[in-house]
């Protein structure tokens, strides 16, 4: 008898259906993904399993629990599932653990309440469980508050809240997105260590982890079940096109780039710029050090790391958003120096700028026609209405928009189509530089594929240099003509993109391929590449700052930092760099 | 911490003596004097007078021995209650000021929370729609109308409770004056914690919490109150202005021999050192406990504590 | 960590617990028979030159006596003095103090402590209300004023037992002046010792019945019996306790409640109600004070319009206001001095005896007199100070004029100080209202208040028939013929018409039927002395 099985299950709110029509089963032990786009119902699925939708929700059908009849049942009998029965780890832990409360305080309760122990014993088992999921010190951790921990040492927290009580199924909904990609080859691992034969239900968008994961795979497309079956099987033979266009539309780390190399002039070049921030007190916080790059016309370099690189920084220090503390920035012979107001119009005009998040970049108020139009009024204010209206339509159509979106507010748009017209604003004014910062990193598998290429053609058609910043190594792959990999604000790697991905010069950039998770099922999921977390920012480790983590560092590597020197066309931070042979 | 906190208490100063001269020329402003009646002097007698009390003195040279003493803690003499000083008056009017204060913001706060707890949990339903409604009148009416209808139906009517305040009544005397001072306040807090409650119940952490299986009421006592009582926290600041000027008024009107009484006394008496003592009284008061609230705020909220 | 901070929290908690229920109650004397008497507000002081209000000078007169003192029923009477003599011209008395008057420590009370006492209250230094009350006496008014040294006071002690005064002029009233607090004798030693601050509980002295015990300012004056007064056997109560209560109508519930004895008034409405619930209890007899509108006869329209005064004067149905409007036991004002003023008949209004239909035709033919009709309205301000009976009566008055002869009059209600800085400064006041309660039991009391140069004349009334009938007066020594010259004086002020007389004051009190001693009398003096309680409860 299976554990879970969900019958025609369907959720409506105000007659629309998010779920429709939904059945599937989980038995004891499996591992299930549930995949599909954002809006396909993957989350609300996992609330309905734990009756935590808003009072809004209808639901119909059934889900029935070990027995259990869960749809329409009594907050009584669902509490005593919730964490008993089935656990969760929700997305966002800083969102998801209570920033007022201990986080020893938070999971005791859950003892407490399921009877699960009494006394002095509930602390201790507490203090286990928090060892189990790795976290080092989990006495002291006890004690803590969320905001003290580390985004990794949080997830494991939830992790630890979710496995406590010792459920019969786990459900993870997105766990590891809002981490870091070696921290979530961590924690994914560590999801496989610790759940022993909980059943485990793992939403996700990245096709690289239900591969790796789970023995089954569900896919979900607007609410509705279009393909299940074994991860194997439906990797090799999709059985719905859906499917098949959520497997090729996924930026894959394992495919070469077929892009041919630029040629064009060198228009912008950074030399050992270093930024910093004034933090609490008087501490100074080194965002980014002694970082130099160059890039050319029709180029695309790609600026990768994790939190607390330092590749935001870099360029918003660039771009005259936040001051450099050293170093200079020079943009076709001149100097980008000072506050950005205080700088001529024309560097502003040809360094534009697209955000992680589109609907909040685009002021709320404004349509979309003023919204492309605001840019022109600034830098060409002899245009007449009419010429600027035919300016705002072509740049429409340069990001596939018909003019029937001129007249819309940002709110009216989806994810995608407001970066499109994040896109149109940014190149309306023909600029020579587009920096993108995650801009991809919010978008769905197919809506991404079309705004990289809508970039690419304007790169092909205009010589236009992109700077694109991602922690997304799949989609550098896919895009980039050199990757710069900055590290804790310091430049590790700098190489060409067919190099860097075929032998990594530098151990952390081995590390963070390694991390990605290659939507392959056949093959085994590599063992995490790195150990521990990006150090704080305030108090660096001595030395080369990734030593800590670093699988082959020595002494001088605690005690000296290395110099980014040239190694067979690429550029490399590391004392070992050619000793070791990292390719793959 | 510490040093915040003294650079707070140092940045009121400034405030304070602003008060202090406002309050100054305000009193002085007032046509009559201390002294004035109907009987009035004669001129010598008029004149001696003056002179003994000083009033006879220029202006800035009054409020600059004023402000001498008042750094030595010295608040001078009260011109009505002439064996008293200004310090031996209030600190015997305040103590029952404070009781009475205190109570109602105590009885503010339970019932408030409470009403706006259960409001929040039953978003949409009868009982939300009715508390608000009775939040929403405690709010509208002012505190002269509801003391003495409160009075005609509980002391008069139904004799249950004293109607003025009679030193045997004991305990019970506390009763009126206390609900007639703390019902706007239950009805702001009520509204304010309904608010926050809803907004805190529609975080994330919250939904995890259920998911651990919790129970509403361990949901709501141990991760959803903390919070949601921030913005009521910081609306205490305000409240316990309004608490202390409110006072002012319910004493009048239950005859009560607090503070609010004197000040108002002492307004009508123009009794110069009375008035200021009690004005530089209630806004060093309110500066102190705004400091209170802001050192709860950091016990509430740890990561304000932690920076 | 946490924990400490969780039992700083609990501690805080209880803390604020035994804040919260802690210091319910008062306490005050309750041992053996205490009267407990309701008192409008607190005295301004205990100190006798600072003082200055009627419940300050009725607490004092429990805690002190002066050389003469007052019956029940307002009979003049020795107190601190066993007898006195009066010399032929007037001008010197002679007072003998008993021998075994005693202050509250087992000290006796000497004549030096009068003396002392009389020159702390002309002295300037002291800045005592009522100074001038005593003007009488040689070099008072000169020492007031700062010209000569307080030891000039025409006033001295040959031995411990005998006070001799010396006067400037015959004054025959002096007697009821002594009864007056400001008069009373003062401890030197106490005021040398303790400074300004003699006046509190614990450091008073008191040479009469009762000692100061306890004053929570703003609640309650507690008052014991004084062992050492000379005549305390003749003490009935062991205690008084002076409860404050500013509102009437919370004074009238405490009452109610039996937990005050006296009240000190009665609440203004429902007057009939009370009367009929409480009969004899209620306690309601005339007294020394008068309530009226005084014209400011430094401006037009009334500066030089004696008839317009006199119209106006007489288009008021007094009757009507104290009966009707009133209708608390007070009695319609036809003259200046109230009735019952000891050797005195006040004069009354030529037209005092007229039918009011009469009356108010002569009205309108004298405001046509004077110049104004329907053609010509006048129009006036009629100022009042914020109180309920004084809008009721003003109300009253307004419609009064009008429909009687067609004047428009503007109401303006003001605060209490406003409105008296608006009649000093007499630059906008029109018709004010206002009141006199006289300190001593003599005509002299109200009709030198219209005397020209007092501070007291609102209406800047100067008449120079009725300084020299005021002068003459003031010089005579038999009383009979005192009292013509006051009566005349008063005949010819009214004619005048600088003010409108509208009604006299009446004392109110509850008086419960345990409370025994009480007298009625026009000066409205209740000695808790004469006061006995009965035990049943």
């Amino acid at each position: 008898m299976s554990l879970l099985k969900v019958s025609e299950l369907s959720i409506r709110y105000n007659k629309t259906a998010v779920v429709d029509a939904l059945s599937f089963s989980i038995n004891r032990g499996e591992s299930v993904g549930l995949v599909g786009e954002s809006g396909s119902g993957k989350s609300q699925t996992a609330l309905a399993l734990l009756g935590l939708l808003p009072q809004q929700a209808s639901v119909t059908g059934s889900i029935r629990f070990d027995g259990t009849e869960l749809v329409s049942a009594s907050e009584q009998t669902l509490d005593r599932i919730r964490a008993r029965r089935i656990g969760i780890v929700f997305q966002d832990p800083m969102q998801a653990l209570n920033p007022y409360l201990r986080v020893g305080r938070q999971l005791r309760e859950i003892l407490v309440r399921h009877k699960l122990a009494h006394g002095a014993e509930i602390d201790e088992r507490v203090i286990e469980m928090l060892g189990r999921v790795g976290l080092s010190d989990a006495r002291r951790q006890f004690h803590a508050y969320p905001h003290q921990l580390s985004g990794g040492m949080r997830q494991r927290v939830m992790l630890a809240s979710a496995l406590i009580a010792e459920p019969d199924l786990l459900i993870g909904d997105e766990p590891t997105t809002a981490l870091d990609v070696t921290v979530q080859a961590q924690i994914l691992e560590l999801l496989e260590e610790v759940r022993d034969d909980t059943a485990l239900l793992l939403i996700t968008h990245d096709l690289g982890v239900v591969a790796g994961h789970c023995e089954r795979m569900l896919v979900l497309e607007k609410g509705r079940l279009v393909d299940a079956g074994a991860t194997t099987s439906l990797f090799a033979s999709p059985g719905h096109a859906h499917t098949r266009l959520l497997l090729d539309a996924a930026p894959r780390i394992d495919r070469a780039s077929s892009l041919s190399p630029a040629t064009g002039a060198s228009i912008l070049g950074i030399e050992a710029v270093s930024v910093s921030y004034k933090a609490f007190g008087n501490e100074q916080l080194q965002a980014v050090y002694d970082v130099s790059l160059s890039l050319r016309s029709g180029e695309t370099v790609a600026i990768v790391g994790e939190s607390g690189s330092g590749k935001s920084s870099l360029v918003r220090a660039m771009l005259g958003l936040v001051p450099m503390r050293s170093g200079r920035a020079v943009y076709a012979g001149a100097p980008l120096e000072g506050p950005v107001e205080h700088r001529v119009k024309a560097q502003r005009r040809d360094l534009q700028l697209i955000f992680q998040d589109p609907v909040s970049a685009l002021n709320p108020h404004m349509r979309v026609q003023s919204i492309i139009g605001e840019s022109l009024l600034v830098h060409e204010p002899g245009l007449s209405s009419q010429a600027r209206r035919e300016r705002v339509a072509a740049a429409l159509g340069q990001v596939g928009l018909g003019d029937e979106y001129l007249g819309r507010y940002p709110h009216e748009l989806s994810g995608g189509q407001a970066q499109r017209v994040a896109i149109a604003r940014a190149l309306v004014l023909g600029p020579k530089i587009l920096i993108c910062d995650e801009a991809v990193a919010a978008l769905d598998g197919s809506v991404r594929e079309q705004v990289l290429a809508l970039l690419l053609k304007a790169q092909q058609d205009t010589g236009l240099a992109i700077i694109f910043i991602s922690h997304d190594l799949a989609v550098v792959r896919a895009i980039s003509h050199r990757v710069v990999v900055l590290y804790m604000g310091r430049l590790v790697e700098v190489a060409d993109n067919a190099p860097l991905f075929s032998r990594p010069r530098h151990p952390y950039t081995r590390g963070l391929i390694d991390a990605v998770p290659v939507p392959n099922p056949v093959v085994a999921p590599k063992k995490a590449p790195l150990r521990g977390e990006v150090s704080s920012l305030l108090d660096p480790p001595s030395g080369c700052v990734f030593h800590p983590r670093c699988n082959y560092a020595t002494e001088i590597c605690k005690s000296k930092l290395p110099a980014a020197r040239n190694l067979r066309g690429a550029r490399v931070a590391c004392h070992h760099a050619d000793e070791i042979d990292m390719s793959l | 911490m510490l040093r915040y906190t003294l650079l707070r208490v140092l940045g009121a100063i400034p405030t304070l003596l602003l008060v202090i001269a406002l309050a100054f020329l305000m009193v002085h402003a007032a046509p009559g004097g201390p002294f004035d009646d109907e009987r009035a002097l004669p001129a010598d007698v008029a004149a001696n007078i003056e002179r003994a009390y000083r009033l006879d003195e220029p202006l800035p040279r009054q409020f600059a021995r004023y402000l001498s003493g008042l750094v030595r803690g010295d608040l001078g003499p009260s011109y009505r209650y002439r064996d008293y000083t200004v310090s031996e008056l209030i600190g015997a009017a305040f103590p029952l000021s404070l009781q009475l204060g205190a109570m109602a913001m105590a009885l503010a706060i339970v019932v408030g929370v409470c009403a706006g707890t259960v409001a929040a949990l039953q978003q949409g339903t009868y009982l939300d729609r009715t508390v608000m409604a009775f939040s929403m009148t405690g709010i509208s009416i002012p505190v002269f109308v509801v003391a003495p209808v409160l009075v005609l139906f509980f002391a008069v009517k139904l004799h249950w409770l004293p109607a003025g305040w009679s030193s045997s009544a004991g305990a019970s005397r506390m009763v009126l004056p206390v609900i007639t001072l703390a019902l706007p306040q239950i009805a702001y807090i009520a509204r304010l914690t309904r608010a926050s409650m809803i907004d805190v119940l529609g975080r994330d952490f919250i939904r995890t919490a259920r998911a651990q299986g919790l129970g509403t009421l361990t949901v709501v006592r141990l991760h959803a109150l903390k919070p949601a009582m921030l913005p009521v926290l910081s609306y205490m600041g305000p409240a316990i202005a309004a608490i202390v000027t409110g006072s002012v008024v319910v004493e009048e009107i239950f005859g009560i021999p607090g503070l609010g009484q004197f000040f108002i006394r002492a307004a009508l008496n123009r009794d110069y050192t009375l008035v200021l003592g009690i004005v530089v009284f209630y806004a060093a008061l309110i500066v102190l406990l705004n400091l209170i609230v802001d050192v709860l705020y950091g016990a509430i909220d740890p990561r304000v504590r932690y920076r | 960590m946490t924990h400490t901070r969780k039992l700083a929290a609990q501690a805080l908690f209880v803390a604020l617990l035994l804040v919260l229920l802690g210091g319910c109650s008062e306490r005050s004397v309750d041992a053996g028979l205490v009267l407990q008497r309701g008192l409008p507000a607190d005295p301004e002081s205990l100190d006798q030159h600072k003082a200055r209000s009627i419940q300050a000078a009725d607490v004092l007169r429990d805690i002190g006596e002066g050389l003469v003192g007052y019956s029940p029923t307002g009979l003049l009477m020795p107190a601190a003095a066993e007898r006195w003599e009066v010399s032929a011209d007037g001008l010197t008395y002679t007072f003998h103090l008993r021998e075994q008057a005693r202050w509250s420590n087992g000290d006796k009370v000497t004549a030096g402590h009068f003396v002392f006492g009389l020159r702390r209250l002309v002295a300037p230094a002291t800045g005592a209300f009522y100074a001038n009350l005593l003007a009488a006496v040689v070099n008072a008014p000169e020492i007031v004023a700062g010209e000569l040294p307080v030891d000039a006071l025409g006033a001295e002690a040959p031995d411990d037992l005998t006070l001799v005064l010396k006067l400037a002029r015959p004054t025959p009233y002096l007697l009821s002046l002594l009864a007056h607090p400001s008069t009373f004798p003062l401890h030197p030693a106490s005021v040398a010792k303790f400074g300004e601050r003699f006046a509190r509980p614990g450091k008073l002295l008191s040479n009469g019945a009762f000692v100061l015990q306890a004053w929570v300012p703003g609640s309650l004056l507690a008052l014991r019996r004084n062992e050492y007064y000379w005549n305390n056997a003749a003490t009935a109560l062991d205690g008084v306790n002076y409860h404050v209560v500013i509102q009437d109508s919370a004074e009238l519930n405490r009452y109610r409640a039996g937990e005050l004895h006296v009240t000190s008034t009665v609440p203004p409405d429902n007057f009939a109600g009370l009367r009929a619930q409480y009969g004899s209890e209620l306690h309601v007899a005339p007294y020394l004070g008068l309530y009226y509108y005084g014209f400011n006869l430094l401006r037009e329209p009334f500066k030089s319009n004696a008839t317009l005064r006199k119209a106006l004067s007489m288009a008021v149905d007094r009757e009507m206001l104290a009966e009707k409007v009133l209708g608390r036991g007070e009695a319609p004002a036809y003259s200046f001095v109230p009735p019952g003023v000891d050797n005195y008949l006040p004069t009354v209004f030529s037209f005092t005896p007229l039918t009011k239909h009469e009356r108010e035709t002569l009205a309108r033919r004298l405001y046509k007199e004077a110049g104004y009709g329907e053609a010509k309205p006048l129009k006036i301000e009629l100022r009042y100070n914020t109180s309920d009976t004084n809008k009721k009566i003003a109300v009253s008055i307004q419609s009064m004029w009008r429909d009687v002869l067609g004047v428009e009059t503007t109401l303006i209600n003001e605060e209490f100080q406003v409105l008296l800085a608006n009649m000093r400064d007499a630059e906008v006041t029109q018709v004010f209202r206002s009141s006199w309660i006289g300190d001593y039991n003599d005509a002299h009391t109200f009709l030198s208040t219209l005397q020209a140069g007092t501070a007291t004349n609102m209406p800047r009334y100067a008449s120079a028939d009725y300084e020299s009938l005021m002068k003459r007066a003031a010089e005579q020594v038999d009383l009979g013929r005192r009292r013509l010259y006051l009566e005349e004086a008063e005949r010819v002020m009214l004619a005048d018409h600088p003010v409108i007389p509208l009604y006299f004051y009446v004392s109110r009190h509850l008086v419960s039927p345990k409370v025994g001693g009480w007298g009625d009398n026009v000066l409205d003096y209740h000695y808790s002395q004469h006061l006995s309680l009965s035990a049943t409860d």
